[in-house]
């Protein structure tokens, strides 16, 4: 089973302030640990919401509102995508990341082919096919 | 470029482990992904299975504790995303823009952070950081 696992955003993250060169260590280490056990497939950070921009949609043309949003529990920082057997290892492996006091994250499965039943017909499971692959080429081009 | 275009669709905050999606709405968004693949701007794509199946890890005392979802003080969550490659973020607006997206659904861009945005003392920290990541891939 794969996981997103977000990191919030706070007012440090959305301020562009880096971590001291300690917790990036300790952080670079337990990635190191979730590569070497083969649980992690990717990491990235997100540059603050300044600059940013969001698209709503109710109907009509989309309106586009520029950054920076209110800092609320629901602004992301950053995630990673983990592999591995069930929630709770992805709740055991979380629970040791290298986060100080403040930092919250969120955990969420991510759907996989056979989790849409019925509604992912014969046609939609090879047009998705057709995509993963494609998106392969994309990445390996660059 | 990279950016993120974060799906957020308002109400699904509360959606049940079993949601279900629209078939009409799944082929729609299926179209517009190969578009995004086609002009060789996709990256990635992935859906997130709603909060009330994920779980939520705080750090504020200093030793983690887990809560169980759905969260009740959320007003937004991450159905899904997109990581694309594009030459400039009004690019990525505009990518955004054409997204068959249902009313009352929002879609975030972010800009990924590269090595090259950081201080010589972080892409020291990061050294092996990204062919680390790259082998995990090709493993």
């Amino acid at each position: 089973m794969r996981f997103m696992v977000i990191v919030h955003a706070s007012k440090d993250t959305e301020a562009g302030a880096m971590p001291s060169t300690e917790l990036l260590t300790a952080m670079g280490k337990f990635n190191e640990e979730m590569v070497k056990a083969g649980v992690m497939q990717a990491g990235e950070g997100l540059h603050p919401t300044s600059k940013g921009a969001r698209i709503k949609f109710s109907g009509g043309d989309p309106v586009v509102t520029q950054g920076p949003f209110p800092v609320t529990d629901d602004l992301i920082a950053g995630f990673w995508l983990i592999d591995v057997k069930s929630k709770d290892e992805a709740i055991a492996w979380m629970k040791r990341a290298p986060f100080d006091g403040g930092a919250e994250i969120e955990i969420r499965q991510i759907f996989a082919t056979e989790d849409f039943g019925e509604a992912l017909t014969p046609e939609l499971r090879e047009q998705e096919e057709r995509l993963r692959s494609g998106t392969a080429k994309n990445t390996a081009r660059k | 470029m990279r950016f993120m275009m974060l799906m957020i669709p308002l109400g699904y905050e509360t959606a049940p482990p079993d949601v279900q999606l629209d078939p009409a709405a799944a082929a729609a968004m299926m179209k517009y992904n190969e578009e995004l693949q086609q002009a060789g701007v996709l990256i990635t794509l992935e859906g997130l299975h709603p909060p009330s199946m994920g779980a939520r890890v705080s750090f504020a005392g200093g030793k983690p504790v887990v809560s169980d979802g759905p969260f009740a003080e959320v007003k937004e969550v991450l159905g899904g995303f997109w990581m694309i490659d594009v030459a400039s973020r009004d690019e990525a607006i505009a990518w955004a823009k054409r997204c068959p997206a249902g009313p009352n659904e929002i879609i975030e861009i972010r800009q990924v952070q590269e090595m090259a945005d950081f201080s010589p003392e972080v892409q020291h920290a990061l050294v092996g950081y990204e062919e680390m990541l790259a082998q995990t891939r090709r493993a």
